[in-house]
């Protein structure tokens, strides 16, 4: 499956580094970041990685395959 | 304890954790509020209402400015509050609830004696000492106050379920405060809706333009009303944005200019600002910043050993001063805040790739250097130096560890990420005690031979060789072979004059472990005496998480050679403790598991109350052998009493499919054998072949123990040997030191040759001798198969009066089991259905809408209805008339 999470705010090169297993792109004002999800833990994985980080999670969603 | 240097781990505490480690004091501290602190009374006030609800939860992102809130009001309280910030890691609930009772132990909160206070209190998170403490707390006048920072750092679920359980049973004696980033899984809708919970969510955390501006001007910065308003809006009152951009507007030459810019941006808050604030800071201050993110605390020593540079002490100090990142911990220690520390870690990765292993490694070293095992250890395994990781296990002669203790699990999940590629005389010995520990024989013993030769003989590898003795004495034991555990515990006396003496003694569990392997080996060789000699020794230990389970196998071991002893009274109480400690502890299998409970069916087999052996055979079985190699002397005893249980049920036949053990061993044992030979033998005698029954019996050579000799005796007089079988039994009965169940079975034997000698006086004259002793313990078995012509001699006027009352179960005598002469109530049978799921009485009363008292009223009729004084007892006698 496939994930999109959208986080406020324009991540840094470095910061986007934090989540090697996915691609980004910015656009106004919001860093979208998204890629494969292996299951479950993987994406609470991901959605706590952006909480340790100070990032706010505007918006996540399942992409059609 | 042993002396541990103050600038190891941070400053410790007196008393020790379960893992024998002080506690850390700093995860005790209120932490201290920095200078540029701003208190808010809307909020101060809102917590205040934590003292008038039960739970009150702080719920907010990273850097919302939770802990400082809770701990400046609790600075403000005028009471104590028992304060505990909680660690990611692999501790498990045993770990969080010893720290939970010491916080609330320093804070001055009463509790029992035996719980908190003392390592020996806290085992396993048994659910006794949740419910006990849960008591202690209700009867306060003063409820105390409990707060639980960074909550969501506690992985194990099972965690939140006992918090529950204790906060719901402690009624007002407990205010839980919990600090988290995200929801516990607590029932907080439960709470929500008795409006028992008071809650700060990140909302009400964020900063007001008001706050912002007070905050602002701490840091020296004096902003006009609107421009707050748009940082605040900016940065949405979290408290971290705000701090990094006071930080960085601090620093940069015109500070209302700089916060106009970011304000206009679009970067993310965190990111942005502190790749700015560091980005100012000189080079060295930036490498230190990095590369203590891969550490949770640090001091100064701590630091340089990462950075290579002496330099950390002046810069920690300095940053602490400008409030820049870095909190003081006391006492020279410090951690990064934990936001600013996860966004470091991410830069370092980005700035020098490959780096961070390298500084796990490091700190992996200096931290060992410094006695700090736990710590390094997980340095050790987050740079994956395996060789590095398992040296530091084996030299602080640790590799029990693996095998016994709190720790087990957690150490054993640490090493899984060992791969194959990993080489090295430690590694081997890691290797080796994983696969022993799940009996995996073939595996075990090749790792150890790999670890054996790669050790030359020398005081640096003495840990290592002691090590591999002691994985030896376990594949003695596995093994049955009594000289290979000999040799090594000899070896190992001689190891331990090698080995520094702190070591020894931080490590009980090294010697207990090889006690009991050995005890178990002589065992299985039927050397009972010597057994005895080694198991005593571990048995007489101290409680101790550590020791707990070798102590529970000595315990069962012990008991086993008394019911050879022909002591069921005494093997009774031993079995009991050792299945006491097994029940409450839970915990990882141990080889000689269940041992207790066979003890308790072999004796319950004896006094003719099959059904509780039944059950008991099924209890043990539970804890049975799993995949692997089983435990000669467990399995051996667990064929033995199922085989004596198809014989008082009167199916000879299973009796001897039962009575042989599935079991390769290096020697054979006496008393399997004599027991499987016994089997054969009665299968032989029930199908009318006495003779070939007396060549099987002839095989035996050593009957293993006075009970077995006795039996065999009586299978030999059976057979037609009577002259032999009489002498036998004349000697067992003159020896003195044997106790009733030889006695009552030798003078059983001499009864019936004296019967069938026609000299009915005499045979009568034994009986009753027999009768009398037996009766003392209910040792009924014998008399039931002692043949017709003894039961004839029982029926007549002297001996049937002796017999009454208490060996044929018609009537109640003194020493019988009471009949159920009321029936059970219907909530009585609700409360026993709940005991038989090893619910707590606290549990039941929760479970069934009830108070505790009434539960323990219920439990005492009970009790007295089923003619028993303790609950195990109370399910046993219940399952064996069909209650449940």
């Amino acid at each position: 499956m496939r994930y999109e999470i959208r986080v406020e705010g324009t991540m840094s090169e470095t910061l986007t580094r934090a989540f090697p297993e996915m691609e980004h792109v910015t656009m106004s004002g919001e860093t979208v970041l998204f890629g494969p999800v292996v299951d479950e833990a993987h994406l609470y994985g991901l959605l706590n990685r952006c909480l340790s980080l100070g990032l706010r999670v505007v918006e996540m969603r399942r992409l059609p395959e | 304890m042993a002396a541990r240097d103050d600038s190891t781990r941070g400053p410790a505490v007196g008393y020790a954790d379960p893992l024998g480690e002080p506690f850390l004091r700093t995860r005790f501290a209120v932490p201290a509020r920095p200078a540029t602190f701003v208190r808010r009374p809307r909020l101060t006030a809102h917590l205040d209402q934590a003292l008038d609800t039960p739970l009150t939860m702080v719920n907010g992102a990273a850097g919302a400015g939770k802990t400082l809130l809770v701990a400046d009001w609790a600075a403000g309280l005028g009471q104590p509050v028992a304060w505990l910030t909680n660690e990611a890691g692999d501790q498990g609930p045993g770990m969080f609830w010893a720290y939970v009772l010491h916080a609330l132990h320093t804070a001055g909160t009463p509790l029992p004696a035996g719980i908190g206070g003392s390592p020996e209190g806290i085992r396993m998170v048994d659910h006794r000492l949740l419910a006990r403490l849960a008591d202690e707390l209700n009867g306060r006048d003063r409820p105390a106050i409990l707060v639980l920072d960074e909550f969501d750092r506690l992985a194990a679920p099972e965690t939140a379920e006992q918090l529950e359980f204790v906060l719901h049973h402690a009624g007002r004696g407990l205010r839980l405060i919990l600090v988290t980033r995200t929801e516990p899984l607590l029932p907080l809708h439960r709470y929500r809706a008795a409006a028992a919970m008071t809650e700060i969510r990140n909302q009400e955390l964020a900063f007001t333009p008001e706050e912002a501006a007070d905050l602002l001007a701490r840091h020296g910065l004096r902003l006009p009303a609107h421009a707050a308003r748009a940082l605040v809006e900016r940065t949405g009152g979290w408290a971290a944005g705000l701090r990094l951009s006071a930080l960085a507007a601090q620093q940069s030459t015109d500070p209302e200019t700089y916060l106009k810019e970011f304000e206009a941006g679009h970067s993310t808050i965190a990111d942005f600002l502190l790749a700015e604030v560091v980005g100012r800071q000189p080079p060295e201050t930036q490498d230190l910043l990095l590369r203590v993110s891969v550490l949770d605390r640090f001091g100064p020593e701590l630091a340089e050993a990462l950075t290579g540079r002496p330099d950390a002490g002046p810069l920690l100090a300095g940053l602490c001063r400008q409030n820049a990142f870095v909190e003081d911990l006391g006492h020279s220690w410090y951690r990064l805040h934990p936001l600013f520390g996860e966004i470091l870690g991410v830069h370092l990765r980005a700035r020098s790739p490959g780096l961070e292993p390298e500084l796990h490694r490091r700190a992996a070293r200096w931290l060992r250097a410094h006695g700090a095992v736990p710590d390094a250890l997980a340095h050790g395994a987050a740079a994956a130096d395996w060789e590095c990781t398992a040296g530091i296990l084996v030299d602080d002669l640790a590799i029990g560890r693996l095998l016994t203790g709190l720790r087990a699990d957690d150490l054993t999940r640490l090493f899984s990420g060992m791969g194959p590629e990993a080489t090295g005389a430690a590694v081997d010995l890691v290797r080796a005690a994983r696969a022993l520990s799940e009996h995996d024989l073939d595996h075990g013993l090749a790792h150890l031979g790999r670890a054996e030769e790669s050790l030359p003989p020398g005081a640096t590898t003495a840990a290592g060789r002691l090590s591999c003795v002691l994985l030896e004495s376990l594949a003695a034991r596995l093994t049955g072979s009594p000289d290979r555990a000999e040799q090594a515990v000899s070896e190992a006396a001689r190891l331990r004059r090698e080995v520094p003496a702190h070591l020894l003694a931080r490590h009980p569990e090294l010697t207990a472990l090889l006690q009991t392997h050995l005890g178990s080996a002589r065992v299985w060789a039927g050397h009972f005496d010597e057994a005895r000699a080694a198991l005593t020794e571990v048995a007489d230990l101290p409680g101790d998480a550590v020791t707990e389970l070798p102590r529970e196998d000595c315990l069962g071991h012990l008991a086993l050679i008394d019911y050879f002893d022909g002591r069921p009274d005494r093997a009774e109480s031993r079995a009991l403790a050792a299945t006491d400690a097994t029940r409450h502890c839970g915990g990882r299998p141990f080889p000689g598991a269940g041992l207790g409970q066979l003890v308790l069916a072999a004796v319950a087999v004896d006094r003719d109350e099959l059904g509780r052996a039944r059950a008991l055979l099924a209890e043990a079985a539970e804890y049975g052998p799993g995949p692997g190699v089983p435990d000669p002397v467990t399995e051996a005893y667990r064929a033995l009493v199922t085989g004596r249980l198809h014989l008082a049920l009167g199916d000879p036949a299973a009796a001897a499919h039962a009575a042989d053990p599935a079991v390769r061993t290096q020697v054979t044992s006496p008393w399997a054998e004599a027991n499987a030979a016994l089997a054969a033998a009665a299968v032989l005698l029930a199908e009318g072949r006495p003779g070939r029954a007396a060549e099987v019996l002839d095989g035996i050579e050593r009957p293993g123990g006075p009970v077995c000799a006795a039996e065999v005796a009586w299978a030999r007089l059976a057979a037609g040997h009577r002259e032999e079988a009489v002498e036998t039994a004349g000697r067992l009965c003159t020896e003195g030191r044997t106790g009733l169940g030889v006695t009552v079975r030798a003078t059983l034997v001499r009864a019936r040759a004296a019967a069938e000698a026609g000299d009915a006086g005499t045979a009568r004259k034994l009986l009753a001798r027999a009768l009398l002793e037996a009766r003392r313990d209910r040792l009924r078995r014998p008399f039931l198969d002692a043949g017709p012509g003894i039961r004839r001699l029982l029926d007549t006027p002297p001996l049937h009066g002796l017999a009454a009352g208490w060996l044929y179960g018609d009537g109640p005598g003194a020493d019988s089991p009471p009949l159920l002469v009321e029936e059970l109530s219907g909530r009585e049978r609700e409360v026993l259905g709940r005991l038989a799921q090893m619910m707590s009485t606290q549990e039941i009363a929760a479970d069934l809408y009830v108070s505790v008292n009434t539960v323990k009223t219920h439990l005492k009729s009970i009790y007295r209805k089923l003619g028993v004084g303790r609950r195990g007892d109370a399910v046993r006698r219940a399952r064996e008339r069909g209650l449940l």
